[in-house]
């Protein structure tokens, strides 16, 4: 019913929101955007987490690998 | 969303905070130990003692190794997460409010207290992600802040700033290399002194909760203020949710706080606010004093909130937390929805 009371609202609403939205959406894919950019010259990974990760878990001994599965 | 309930803490939570994957909470209390949680069914793992005052913060570096704690006992320390040994404590003249390690864990920042004869700092501390390493005991960077001290602070995208919530309600950006304010903004009323910031995944905007009843999305870049989610009550907490665009604020006065008639349990409320509509969307009970610290499951699945009353909840998320969708939501998703089709014929 929540569906309901949402799909009833003003029209006006239903019109700002929607906005908002496409606002949200420019104002997120501009900066990622520029993200991107500044990793780029940096020459940073856009995800720095993911490289320590897999430098991690080269290191875990196989026997302690299997620990963790519980 | 059937909640857990965290029993081991004997005083307030201070802070609670999920490592990367989301399996682990951390926890910090007034009672001197910090906890560390499965997520999944709320067992706890063990603790970290050695703190000899409130502990008033922690923080969990990226790849789940280390942790980092600062306290009223004047210190940080940095601790094995899998054993539990302390590796290393740095002493400072006043407590230790805050800490947060950068997006790849090499830098630590640490907000100390204001006291009689001492500023406000916020010091930076290069750490060796590597229970084995020796431990710098020099810090790299510190920050005076001389006109309002400092809150809270973290570290934004790219550690290229430093951004820091005050005690008169204002916001700075930092150079993170030199330490240089860049700017300051008096994003809250003056006075109300800003009580969290946490960061979106990519560190590009975050949330900062204030005494003033507000919730603010700041952008790192130019700290433009994106959002405000208005409570009515005085917050402590605010933290982003993945997955779904939702904050969630925790907050409320505690009795002897509260001089009208009655203090209604449903101050002591989660408050969940859509993101971008900046609508409350719904609240979730269960606290028996204010909620002094919430956060979020980087993985989406679920938070966690720590309270005056000593107890941390961890919710789950239902499935109609993640069904739930604004029309123009729905909207959108048919509209890439249709855009994929149409995009892999």
């Amino acid at each position: 019913e929540d569906a309901d009371r949402i799909n009833s609202a003003d029209v006006a609403v239903v019109e700002h929101r929607r906005r908002l939205l496409e606002e949200w959406d420019s104002w997120r894919a501009m900066t990622e955007e520029e993200l991107v950019e500044e990793c780029e010259i940096m020459g940073v990974p856009l995800d720095p987490v993911a490289e320590l990760l897999k430098a991690k878990s080269a290191q875990v001994a196989p026997d302690e690998e299997e620990r963790v599965i519980e | 969303m059937r909640p857990i309930l965290l029993s081991g803490h004997e005083r307030a939570l201070t802070q609670v905070k999920y490592n990367r994957d989301g399996d682990l909470i951390f926890s910090t209390a007034k009672d001197q130990q910090i906890c560390v949680w499965y997520a999944h069914n709320g067992e706890r793992l063990g603790t970290y003692h050695g703190h000899v005052g409130a502990i008033w913060t922690v923080d969990v570096d990226p790849t789940s190794t280390i942790i980092a704690s600062g306290s009223a006992d004047n210190t940080i320390r940095l601790w094995d997460i899998k054993t539990g040994k302390n590796l290393k404590t740095w002493e400072f003249p006043t407590a230790v409010k805050r800490v947060e390690f950068n997006d790849d864990g090499t830098k630590l920042l640490g907000v100390t207290e204001k006291r009689m004869g001492h500023l406000g700092t916020i010091v930076v501390i290069d750490i060796e992600v590597d229970v084995d390493a020796e431990q710098t005991d020099e810090k790299s960077l510190t920050i005076v802040c001389d006109e309002s001290k400092a809150t809270v602070a973290g570290w934004s995208y790219l550690s290229k700033y430093i951004i820091a919530g005050h005690e008169d309600g204002s916001i700075s950006q930092y150079d993170a290399k030199t330490g240089d304010l860049l700017y300051n903004v008096p994003v809250h009323e003056l006075n109300q002194p800003v009580v969290d910031l946490q960061w979106s995944p990519d560190r590009t905007y975050f949330i900062t909760a204030s005494k003033d009843k507000t919730a603010k999305l700041i952008s790192a870049k130019d700290l433009e203020v994106l959002k405000t989610y208005v409570a009515d009550t005085p917050l402590n907490s605010a933290a982003l949710t993945t997955k779904k665009d939702f904050v969630i604020l925790g907050g409320g006065q505690a009795a002897m706080d509260v001089t009208t008639t009655s203090a209604r349990q449903g101050k002591f409320e989660a408050r969940f606010y859509h993101k971008i509509f900046e609508d409350e969307i719904g609240r979730v009970r269960g606290h028996f004093g204010p909620l002094n610290t919430v956060a979020c499951d980087p993985t989406g699945k679920g938070y966690a909130s720590g309270g005056e009353d000593g107890y941390v909840r961890v919710h789950q998320f239902d499935k109609g937390y993640f069904d739930f969708m604004y029309e123009v939501e729905r909207e959108r998703q048919n509209r890439l929805a249709a855009a994929a089709t149409a995009g892999g014929q």
